[in-house]
């Protein structure tokens, strides 16, 4: 079987989900080649494990994300199964590529078994499919959910010059405000609501943040009352489904529509001063406190660590 | 997440698709609008003016009215629209009733086609506030013996005399007021700024304290000519309001009870007391199962009643007994709800001592709850007992 | 010019999800929805169209409860309606997309707006494939949208940010979240959309033939019980957390 990787690129580097692309292709069998976009890490890529060759693809094209011109340029390289990023730009690829192939897209998967047998969550997390495909497709695997392929691989290495119409004209972009990891990216977040009173006392969870590395979330109450918290930092389901070992969940009552995009963490703690908030239903580790009381001491016992 | 309302016979499967989508459109706006800022509008004892413009902007107000800028809706759909405002609070249905039902009504009824088309498009909008001056400090269940009076002057009228518990009195561009005139009851119109005309604010209510209410007062107050409405004498002129009015305090008054019920269904799950949660005790069982069953039969008696008068097949006992019915249960729901909260249930954190407190007026205005009994009693029995002369 | 919104039904947000032999259990739904960022769509398309891009159309394809969906549309301000009726449920995005492609075409749309992805599949598959099956330009993770000159201006959600991008037609935006909510109809919209009809056809009144679904689904299930956790009283629990975390979960 022939795998393609699309790698998955952050600014001038190869993303780390890129390796984790490559730990669940190699698991299927087969050979796989890397697809590097505008040549992003392509010296990096060659150095995963499993990958038999790269392609970088160079070529003003990708001087900027426009799927169109992206999938035009990199669906003559794709073969076999096509595997890639449920990220949102890998998504947009992902269902491009099919789309040029004529073939279907499965995205998000969580889990791939034997015999391509894909499982991935449906109605926000409220139920669970299975499928398998019964030719190719393209799919897309959803971040932190496979274990990442080694660094010891030796990879062919070829270039190729792409060129394809673009159509989607970058006029300015507008870099988010703060430095902070972005809440898809973190592998451990601490996620502030409504019952933190004020924008102004999220400072209190960055505090617990830079002690741990963590990405500040927040729930949608906290984003629409509020001006200061950004929609990006939104968790749920009208804002990012993450996926990190551990999500903490700090004056926030739980709502249906915010568990869509944390449930599947792997470990939940929850702090809110109402001992029925429903957030308790899903935490592993709950504490019945106001956020005053406990994140000092939290901090306190984590930077103990 | 939206409301559900309780409606455990699906009653509202009866209405119309229009219907329906007039449902949700107010429910949405108490949801999102009316419910976050009512306890402060409450404290602070004032009907916020962001309502007046939306309900504008929605296009509910004189719901049944058609022509001339209103929404020509169902009678039906005017109950519902009724019921989803009650469910925020009384008050902001009172506006709406006071608004459509009488002050718009009248003009369209019985005004002159100048007046129906300076006055109604603005105020289906809510541009134009109105009000509706019957009730007087002396004459309440009995306004037919009401004092104010209306003396032609050849090139305009002069009223004198005061009207007491005017809902929206003072926020009111438009006033309909019922006035003698040769010893006949007429409507005039009677506009902020005219000459002699004032209407200060009544306050220290404990009920209805999102909704304005005011006294008017006349002292020789200059009014031109064209602004009698022409189309009715007596009593008939401010009955023929009260019908459509009361007609919608049957609708609203559900929505109120169902607020109630839902506050208390859901604070009674979770409530627990001697280890377990008080909704497993039968007595409290026993009051949610009677709210359910009142509920269900004032939801029954209002659809009925809607279709009748969508039809043209009702009179005016038909509503009062829904009247008198509907918010007598709401009353006694809201009472009971206020009990199975126990001490949370007289903070303004549940809505239950509020719609309690509410429903009070709810009870009295528009006919008393007793004036209603008369009245089917007279129906009954063909004789009246409203007076009687006492040696 | 033509300006299509495609608008997906799905069980509300708040609504619960039972399975029943190995299928999601479309019957107990107790309440069905617009998805989400369909609405940002729709919001976005009538701001354009009031801004004299052009006509605004609503598609939909799903099972006929869908139309509801399109009254519903038809109340804010959208111009026609054409619902594609089938049963999407077993269909691949490959099908759902060359449906969702001719019926723009039927409809002569040249401007497509829709959800990023619909709150049931998740997916996010739709509107970049149907942007491929049409030939145009797409912009995803969209947060506004308006006229600039002969294309449009929008904002779109980037990993480092935003970014102002602008395309010319044919194109397509697909939505997240955005600034604005769907506006609440009002009476004189809602009595309009009694008005309207609602075009129905078939996949084949538009000339496609579906073909196979290349992946065939095995089951739903409901997702795994969660042991139930564990709950501590009070601030000076902390420490006793922040050890489970590292010793029973080996999270930090
Ligand atoms: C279509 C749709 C999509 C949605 N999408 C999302 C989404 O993507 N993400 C999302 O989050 N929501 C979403 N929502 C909204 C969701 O329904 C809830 O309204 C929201 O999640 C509530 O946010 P919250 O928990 O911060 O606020 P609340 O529900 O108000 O909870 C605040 C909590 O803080 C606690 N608290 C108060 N003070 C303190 C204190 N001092 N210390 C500790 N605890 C305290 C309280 O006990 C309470 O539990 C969506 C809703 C809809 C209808
Ligand atoms: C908040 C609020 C808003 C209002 N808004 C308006 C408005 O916008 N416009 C307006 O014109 N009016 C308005 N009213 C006035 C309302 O219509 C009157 O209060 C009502 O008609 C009762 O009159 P009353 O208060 O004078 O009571 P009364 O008539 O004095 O009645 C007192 C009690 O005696 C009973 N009673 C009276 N007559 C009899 C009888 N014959 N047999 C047995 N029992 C009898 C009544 O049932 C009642 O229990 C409003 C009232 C309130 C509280």
């Amino acid at each position: 079987m022939n795998i393609t990787i699309i790698a998955e690129t952050s600014g001038n580097q190869l993303h780390s989900v890129t390796s984790q692309l490559a730990g669940a292709a190699g698991s299927l069998g087969g050979t796989i080649t890397l697809l590097c976009p505008g040549g992003v890490g392509e010296s990096e890529a060659s150095k995963i494990s499993g990958v038999s060759k790269v392609v970088s693809l160079k070529g003003d094209c990708f001087s900027s994300f426009d799927s169109g011109a992206w999938s035009a340029a990199m669906t003559p390289h794709c073969e076999g199964v096509v595997i890639a990023s449920s990220s949102p730009t890998g998504r947009e690829l992902a269902s491009q590529i099919a789309s040029k192939l004529g073939v279907p897209v499965v995205q998000d998967l969580t889990e791939i078994g034997q015999d391509l047998k894909m499982t991935r969550s449906i109605y926000s997390g409220k139920a669970i499919e299975t499928s398998t495909a019964s030719g190719s497709c393209v799919i897309t695997l959803r971040q932190n959910s496979f274990e990442s392929a080694g660094s010891d691989g030796n990879a062919e290495l070829i270039t190729v010059d792409s060129t394809s119409e673009v159509s989607v004209a970058v006029k300015e972009a507008m870099a988010k405000a703060g430095e902070r990891l972005d809440v898809s990216e973190a592998d451990i977040i601490i996620s502030g609501g409504r019952g933190m009173g004020d924008p102004a006392n999220f400072s209190h969870l960055n505090e617990v943040a830079d002690v741990i590395g963590a990405a500040v979330g927040a729930s949608r109450a906290a984003v629409d009352s509020w001006d200061e918290i950004p929609h990006s930092m939104q968790v749920g389901q009208t804002g990012k489904t993450v996926n990190p070992s551990l999500y903490i969940a700090v004056g926030i009552s739980g709502a249906i529509q915010h568990l869509a995009g944390m449930r599947s963490s792997k470990y939940i703690v929850a702090i809110n001063k109402d001992p029925d908030a429903p957030i308790f239903g899903v935490a592993d580790y709950g504490i019945v406190a106001t956020w005053e009381e406990a994140l000092p001491s939290l901090k306190e016992e984590l930077a103990k660590l | 997440m939206p409301f559900e309302a309780l409606d455990f016979y699906n009653v509202d499967s009866l209405l119309t698709d229009e219907e329906r989508m007039v449902r949700d459109m107010v429910r949405d706006f108490v949801d999102n609008e009316v419910l976050p800022k009512i306890e402060h509008a409450c404290r602070d004892g004032v009907f916020p003016d962001e309502w007046r413009v939306t309900l504008g902007e929605m296009g509910v107000l004189g719901a049944p009215l058609k022509g001339y800028g209103c929404p020509g809706l169902s009678y039906t759909a005017y109950g519902v629209i009724c019921r989803e405002l009650e469910r925020g609070d009384s008050g902001l249905r009172s506006f709406a009733s006071v608004q459509g039902s009488l002050a718009m009504y009248p003009i369209w009824d019985f005004g002159s086609e100048e007046q129906k088309n300076y006055y109604l498009p603005k105020m289906a909008s809510g541009e134009w506030i109105g009000c509706f001056g019957l009730t007087e400090p002396d004459y309440g269940s009995n306004p037919g013996d009401m004092i104010t009076r209306a003396e032609d002057m050849g090139d305009h009228y002069l009223l004198n005399g005061a009207k007491m518990w005017i809902t929206n009195g003072s926020i009111a561009k438009v006033a309909v007021v019922w006035a003698k005139l040769d010893g006949v009851i007429r409507g005039f119109i009677v506009e902020d700024g005219d000459e002699g005309f004032s209407a200060p604010e009544m306050k220290g209510k404990h009920s209805l304290k999102a909704s304005v209410t005011s006294e008017l007062v006349f002292q020789d107050c200059k009014i031109p000519k064209d602004r009698i409405l022409p189309g009715v004498k007596g009593l008939r002129g401010p009955f023929s309001c009260l019908n459509n009015a009361r007609y919608g305090i049957s609708w609203g008054a559900i929505g109120a009870a169902q607020a109630c019920f839902d506050s208390a269904k859901e604070y009674s799950l979770s409530r627990i007391q001697f280890d377990h949660p008080i909704a497993s005790y039968q007595l409290v069982q026993n009051k949610l199962s009677w709210m359910l069953r009142e509920i269900t039969k004032a939801q029954l008696l209002a659809y009925h009643l809607s279709q009748k008068k969508d039809a043209g097949n009702w009179i005016p006992e038909h509503i009062s007994l829904a009247k008198m019915n509907n918010v007598d249960i709401a009353l006694e729901i809201a009472r009971v709800a206020r009990d199975i909260h126990g001490a949370n249930g007289i903070l303004d954190e549940y809505p239950v001592m509020r719609h309690m407190a509410n429903l009070e007026s709810v009870k009295t205005y528009e006919g008393t709850h007793d004036i209603h009994n008369l009245i089917l009693g007279r129906h009954i029995t063909g004789i009246q007992s409203f007076t009687r002369h006492l040696s | 010019m033509t300006i299509a919104v495609l608008l997906k039904q799905v069980p509300d947000t708040t609504a619960k999800i039972a399975v029943s032999e190995g299928r999601v259990d479309q019957g107990s739904v107790s309440k069905w929805s617009t998805s989400p960022y369909d609405e940002y769509a729709l919001e976005y398309a009538l701001q354009l169209k009031e801004s004299g891009a052009g006509d605004l159309v609503a598609i939909t394809c799903g099972p006929s409860r869908s139309s509801k969906m399109l009254t519903d549309a038809a109340a804010v301000g959208v111009d026609s309606m054409l619902h594609v009726e089938a049963d999407t449920s077993e269909m691949d995005s490959k099908q759902i997309q060359s449906i969702l492609a001719a019926a723009i075409k039927h409809c002569g749309a040249d401007v497509v707006l829709c959800g990023k992805q619909a709150a049931d599949t998740n997916s996010g598959s739709t509107g970049p494939g149907v942007a491929s099956l049409i030939g145009a330009a797409c912009v995803g993770m969209v947060s506004e949208v308006s006229m600039d000159g002969d294309g449009f201006s929008a904002l779109r959600g980037s990993p480092s940010g935003n970014e102002r991008v602008v395309v010319s037609k044919p194109c397509l935006f697909a939505f997240d979240k955005a600034a604005t909510e769907l506006r609440r109809p009002n009476v004189k919209g809602i009595m309009m959309a009694k008005k309207k009809v609602i075009e129905k056809v078939s996949p084949g009144d538009l000339g496609v033939d579906i073909g196979e679904s290349g992946i065939k689904i095995h089951a739903h299930d409901s997702p795994p019980e969660k042991p139930p956790g564990q709950k501590f009283e009070g601030a000076e629990s902390v420490p006793t957390v922040v050890a489970k975390l590292r010793e029973e979960a080996n999270v930090i």
